[in-house]
């Protein structure tokens, strides 16, 4: 989960790294009681790097030229994202810019300090000089001023920056970041350092440990739907643009999420991220077109069968995941691939039975193709009559008959 | 590292369902489950497995234990493996999906100075077909035979035994490492010891987009394996959007000790497959093929 940038400076105040006087904007008029001296900086607060670049950040002298900047600034969407708020800060004069982060590498599968002389806008120039620091065992102090030195900074610099990589990299462990990045670090003709710009990541698997972090991601300030944070919010998790989620169930449950692959007019249901991927794989070798996938997740499900607690959820939850594939107006077959969970496969017939029975009102058709690794063929195809359930006892089959019966109905 | 059937194995969070359903799997496939461990719940019988608070009082009554499979939550993952550890079991397989990537590493840290070996987290385990059962592979899909299969996913390993088992070519052991980018052992380390496993003659290597490891471990197969090695990699036609959700930044994918440009795609990976001469599967069923021609060579 991606934070905006005054939510990630937000956290650099509480861990004390140093940030200018800013203030959160929700609408233009919001500008008349702007509590910063001009001149400032107004800077969108959307997700999408090169903000610069795409005219998200403007500088004003004065309430007029302000409120006409903020005005482009929140008609202007940036990778596809409106910014709901924007920040206003104090206009900075750095002597230097560096370049800081931390993230965590998964080949040394430690996390890594990284430093840069040369910070700023230009990518190029700041990898040239990048500097990096795995942080092998617990963390000390020395592992920052080892990257002070890599960079090549001297004097007073060396405590006051190491000092910084330092809180960063203790917000990285206490919050479960997959990155803490500052670029640039402004340092100005007096040695004084400041963030004047943020960007943390939270892990997704961490984040439901961090309700504080749930909280802040889902409270708009400013937006038109007031929603607060509440014991409710704390259930849900963030939206990807990619992707849409729904149905999130209790705490520590991953919600379904289907993944957008193309135009065409094939949803793929599998359990198991890798299989999934791979079935869609096979379907594009066919010459099929996919429209969409969704992975099951079914590991989840074994919890919850047979408890006390709610019964049974597998039929809520593939009616769930077959709802989310047939959002989409295109779908008109889906292949169905779930290995290794079904002991008897009349169990998983019977599901998409019911579901089909459930959805008869339904204005579009979908035929479904199911993979089964056993069963007895012609007794299934007896249970399901004149529904469009087709099955197949092999996946190269499977794929083979989805993939026609899409040609077919074009 | 003893993975023998006589091996004895703890499973730490017992009383869940799939836990439950693990252990009696494993038990019928005969293998030496002597303990569970659920704190709270010592003391009764599960099944006919005893359970205890602690791990250490489990040792202290079953004697030393080679292997603890863990299926708690996802938050608890940690210090279980830690109480493991503490307790002087050199194995450890973590089923359970969703723990922290910095709770992974705080994990590797000590399972590295301490050679414990981990596996996982987000795994099924290890199967040696008619041998033994260390996690959730169904069993359905396996038989005995020469091949070792080394994978990141779960239930893709399944399609790929299942396939492998249709054709008569049996399993000498599959692992599955574990889904996540950051894992307890990596492809590197069961590429070793299925290359020094004498039951083992080709090996299966299943990659998926994301992270850079089946680029290393190509590079490590034209270096230092010596039996053949066929890949599978999906995800070729997967949006990217998934590859990026790791990389954080262009600088810190970039700088990345990946160093690679455009590592973590599919296509990444199957080019440095190719360029160490390992030939790649076009799709679960032509793995078959490919094995059946660098057997036939020796």
């Amino acid at each position: 989960m991606d934070l905006l940038e005054y939510q990630a400076k937000n956290l650099f105040r509480e861990m004390g790294i140093p940030i200018l006087p800013s203030q959160t904007i929700g609408t233009p008029k919001d500008l008349k009681g702007l509590k910063i001296p001009y001149p400032v900086v107004l800077k969108s607060q959307v997700r999408a790097g090169g903000r610069g670049r795409a005219g998200g950040i403007k500088f004003a002298g004065n309430t007029i030229d302000a409120v006409a900047a903020a005005q482009t600034i929140f008609a202007l969407p940036i990778m596809n994202e409106y910014p709901e708020v924007i920040l206003a800060e104090a206009k900075y004069d750095a002597n230097q810019e560096l370049y800081l982060a931390v993230f965590l590498d998964p080949v040394a599968r430690r996390p890594v300090l990284l430093g840069s002389k040369q910070g700023g806008i230009d990518v190029e120039a700041t990898m040239e000089q990048m500097q990096q620091v795995i942080v092998g065992q617990e963390f000390s102090p020395f592992y920052a001023r080892r990257l002070m030195i890599q960079m090549g900074l001297e004097g007073k610099l060396i405590h006051a920056v190491s000092n910084i990589v330092e809180r960063m990299y203790q917000l990285f462990v206490e919050k479960d970041l997959d990155l803490i990045e500052i670029n640039p670090l402004g340092i100005s003709l007096g040695g004084e350092v400041m963030a004047l710009d943020g960007k943390i990541s939270v892990n997704d698997q961490a984040l439901q440990r961090h309700p504080e972090l749930l909280a802040v991601v889902n409270y708009h300030p400013h937006a038109e739907i007031k929603t607060k944070p509440t014991a409710a919010c704390l259930e849900t998790s963030s939206n990807k643009p990619t992707v849409s989620l729904a149905y999130a169930d209790k705490i520590n449950r991953q919600p379904l999420s289907v993944v957008s692959i193309g135009t065409g007019n094939m949803g793929i249901l599998g359990n198991g991220e890798g299989l999934t991927m791979a079935t869609v794989d096979l379907v594009v070798q066919e010459k099929g077109k996919p429209a969409n996938c969704l992975n099951l997740r079914l590991a989840d499900c074994i919890d919850r069968v047979n408890t006390t607690e709610g019964g049974d959820i597998l039929p809520e939850r593939i009616d769930q995941a077959l709802d989310l594939l047939i959002e989409n107006q295109q779908l008109k077959v889906i292949l169905v691939n779930i290995l290794g969970y079904f002991p008897e496969p009349i169990v998983l017939i019977n599901l998409l039975i019911d579901y089909l029975k459930k959805n008869q009102r339904s204005p579009r058709p979908i035929k479904f193709v199911v993979r089964l690794v056993d069963g007895n063929t012609a007794e299934i195809q007896k249970l399901v009559g004149d529904l469009p359930i087709d099955v197949a006892l092999s996946l190269d089959e499977a794929v083979h008959k989805a993939v026609s019966l899409a040609k077919a109905r074009d | 590292m003893n993975l023998t059937p006589n091996s004895k194995v703890i499973i730490q969070g017992i009383t869940n369902t799939l836990s439950t359903h693990t252990a009696f799997t494993m038990k019928s496939y005969n293998t030496n489950v002597v303990a569970g461990i659920s704190p709270g719940e010592g003391g009764q019988a599960w099944g006919n497995i005893p359970v205890f608070d602690l791990v250490e009082q489990a040792i202290a009554q079953v004697g030393i234990v080679d292997t603890s499979i863990i299926l708690v939550p996802p938050y608890a993952v940690l210090d279980a493996a830690n109480e493991a550890i503490a307790a002087g079991i050199k194995q450890i397989i973590i089923v359970t999906e969703g723990m922290p990537p910095l709770d992974v590493v705080s994990l590797v840290r000590k399972a590295e100075a301490t050679e414990t070996l981990v596996v996982g987290p987000n795994c099924a385990g290890i199967i040696m077909p008619g041998k033994l059962l260390l996690g959730t592979h169904p069993t359905q899909f396996y038989t005995p035979g020469k091949i070792g299969i080394i994978s990141r996913s779960n239930t893709l390993t399944y399609e790929v035994a299942w396939e492998l088992t249709q054709a008569k070519l049996g399993q000498s052991i599959a692992v599955s490492i574990g889904c996540d980018l950051i894992v307890g052992s990596s492809f590197l380390q069961w590429l070793e010891i299925l290359d020094e496993d004498e039951h083992t003659e080709a090996i299966v290597l299943i990659g998926e987009v994301g992270g850079g490891s089946e680029e290393a471990a190509a590079s490590y197969i034209a270096e230092a394996i010596d039996k053949p090695v066929i890949a599978y990699v999906a995800g070729v036609h997967t949006p990217s959007a998934r590859v990026m959700s790791h990389a954080g930044s262009l600088m810190t994918s970039r700088a990345s000790s990946q160093q690679l440009v455009g590592a973590g795609t599919a296509a990444s990976k199957i080019a440095a497959f190719k360029a160490a001469d390992i030939p790649v599967a076009d799709c679960p069923s032509a793995i078959r093929g490919l094995l059946k021609k660098v057997l036939g060579k020796k």
